[in-house]
């Protein structure tokens, strides 16, 4: 009973990181209709990042923050602009291909840069546990868990009553009307994919502490994502938080109750398991 | 006030218009007329500036905008009501009409706005919070014409608005386009609707096949055959 309270607890705080790693990918698949398949390495990425700046300069992977969010920002806007924006709305597959190639490329060049083996950054409330009755929580889940809500929070009142938020919904509705109205339909998708990337730097440094990284990590990302996305029935903010608990719950179970490789199956059975039922997603859209 | 000079435009190097000359004065309510593919809806996104322009010039109060961008034409006040009313079905009236005064120059106007559109059409004050994908055909294109009022337009340019309409509908929004008229408005009206738009319209052009067929007072493109040979592709 306590480790299935443990399981829970546990899989509630990681799953709502899962949750925002996956607003990042509706955010952009809504605006822009693609699905970035080097979303997970955009993460690895941005672990390395907090990596290089805490052997450069010992800062912890909380406050490397400050850099990577800015950086990762640039590079979504890069990205989107150079590669993206001159395949965009011509071939799904083609996208897919660019942001796979997108993968390698990141995925590579962090083994070129930092080898292949794996390596931690670690952040001074990575040992920090609490006890609740028989619960333990660590300190880095919290935290991961409580940025992860607020941010969520934050970004559906940015879209819900900013005129920005209201542009970038506008685009996603339709988006030709939008333009008669004024609106800078190209930017506003540069600026959701950056948005998107630069979520991740955060979602980054949430999963951080106590995670060894490696290079070839990052598709394990992309496929977590995936699933809660496709789970949260891709554009529902409060399903895909949802998806990422469900997610989380089942890989805690999985891994306390399990062996181990059985135990990294069962998200996947679970979410196949809901497919099967409930293909539109989690929450049912009017 | 907008004049398009000799403009030939159309899609991927193929073009729709040729050699088009129209010109729209302060206060006109200027009629577009013309059977299916004549060229309407292409002549109004070329002025939109989201069809670009193969050759000739477009001129507004006196400027050249042939190479303004679309966002900035919004600005200067050509602003477009779409064909089929295209409102953000996932956003409330309120929202709709509050992104219709999205662009920098309609901002600081947006309450002043909001309260002419509500009182033009106080059924939508009534059903502000509704989410626009609700509304029926009738309402929708009011959320429409609405958001372009609200855009600060001082060219209005509609794309079909009885497209699709019930009877009483199509009257009601034509008692609102005479009552824009007579508020000074410019408007330029697309529409396959020949009688009910000679009624209205003070002057009228009649596309045929991508080129004016017929030009002039509204009473006398009606009465000139070649109108009626235009709608028939003869």
């Amino acid at each position: 009973m306590d480790e299935l309270l443990q399981a829970l607890v546990q899989g509630f705080f990681v799953g709502s990181a899962y949750g925002l790693l996956a607003l990042g990918m509706g955010l952009v698949y809504g605006v822009s209709g693609i699905v970035n398949f080097a979303h997970g390495d955009f993460v690895s990425l941005g672990m390395y990042l907090c990596f290089a700046l805490f052997t450069a300069f010992a800062l912890d992977p909380y406050v490397s923050v400050i850099f990577t969010v800015p950086i990762m920002i640039a590079l979504g806007a890069l990205v989107y602009r150079f590669l993206i924006k001159p395949i965009a709305g011509r071939q799904l597959l083609m996208v897919i291909q660019l942001t796979l190639g997108v993968a390698l490329l990141i995925q590579n060049g962090l083994m070129m840069v930092f080898g292949g083996q794996p390596t931690r950054a670690p952040s001074m409330i990575e040992s920090k546990l609490f006890l609740v009755g028989d619960v333990v929580i660590r300190g880095a889940h919290l935290v991961a868990c409580i940025v992860s809500f607020a941010l969520a929070i934050l970004l559906y009142v940015m879209l819900q009553s900013t005129d920005t938020g209201r542009a970038i919904r506008a685009v996603q509705q339709e988006p030709r009307a939008a333009a008669l109205m004024g609106v800078d339909v190209g930017r506003v998708q540069v600026m959701t994919f950056a948005i998107g990337v630069g979520v991740l730097a955060i979602a980054a440094a949430l999963l951080l502490p106590g995670l060894p990284i490696q290079p070839t990590q990052g598709l394990r990302f992309t496929v977590i994502t995936l699933l809660v996305f496709v789970l949260g029935g891709m554009t529902n903010f409060v399903a895909i938080m949802l998806g990422g608990i469900v997610i989380g719950v089942a890989e805690a179970i999985g891994t306390i109750y399990m062996t181990h490789t059985l135990g990294q199956l069962l998200p996947y059975l679970i979410f196949v398991a809901i497919m099967l039922f409930r293909p539109q997603g989690l929450v049912w859209r009017s | 006030m907008l004049e398009m000079q000799g403009v030939t435009a159309g899609y991927d190097g193929v073009p729709v218009l040729r050699d088009v000359s129209v010109n729209v004065g302060r206060g006109e309510l200027v009629g577009l007329l013309g059977a299916n593919n004549a060229g309407k809806s292409t002549l109004i996104n070329v002025i939109s500036g989201t069809v670009p322009i193969m050759s000739g010039r477009l001129m507004f109060d006196g400027a050249d905008i042939s190479k303004t961008s679309a966002q900035d034409r919004v600005e200067l006040g050509l602003v477009q009501v779409p064909e089929g009313r295209l409102v953000f079905p996932q956003m409330s009236v309120r929202e709709n009409l509050l992104l219709g005064g999205y662009n920098r120059k309609a901002r600081p106007d947006r309450s002043a706005n909001m309260d002419h559109v509500v009182s033009l059409f106080p059924r939508l004050g009534e059903r502000l919070g509704q989410l626009a994908g609700t509304l029926s055909g009738g309402e929708q294109q009011m959320v429409a014409i609405g958001r372009g009022l609200m855009a600060g337009a001082r060219v209005l340019m509609l794309d079909e608005p009885s497209l699709g309409l019930s009877p009483l509908f199509v009257q009601f929004i034509f008692e609102i386009i005479d009552k824009l008229h007579a508020e000074g408005m410019t408007i330029l009206l697309v529409e396959q609707n020949l009688s009910l738009t000679v009624r209205h319209a003070d002057r009228c052009y009649v596309l045929e096949r991508g080129v004016v067929a017929v030009e002039g007072a509204s009473a006398a493109v009606a009465e000139d055959p070649r109108t009626r040979a235009a709608y028939l592709g003869m």
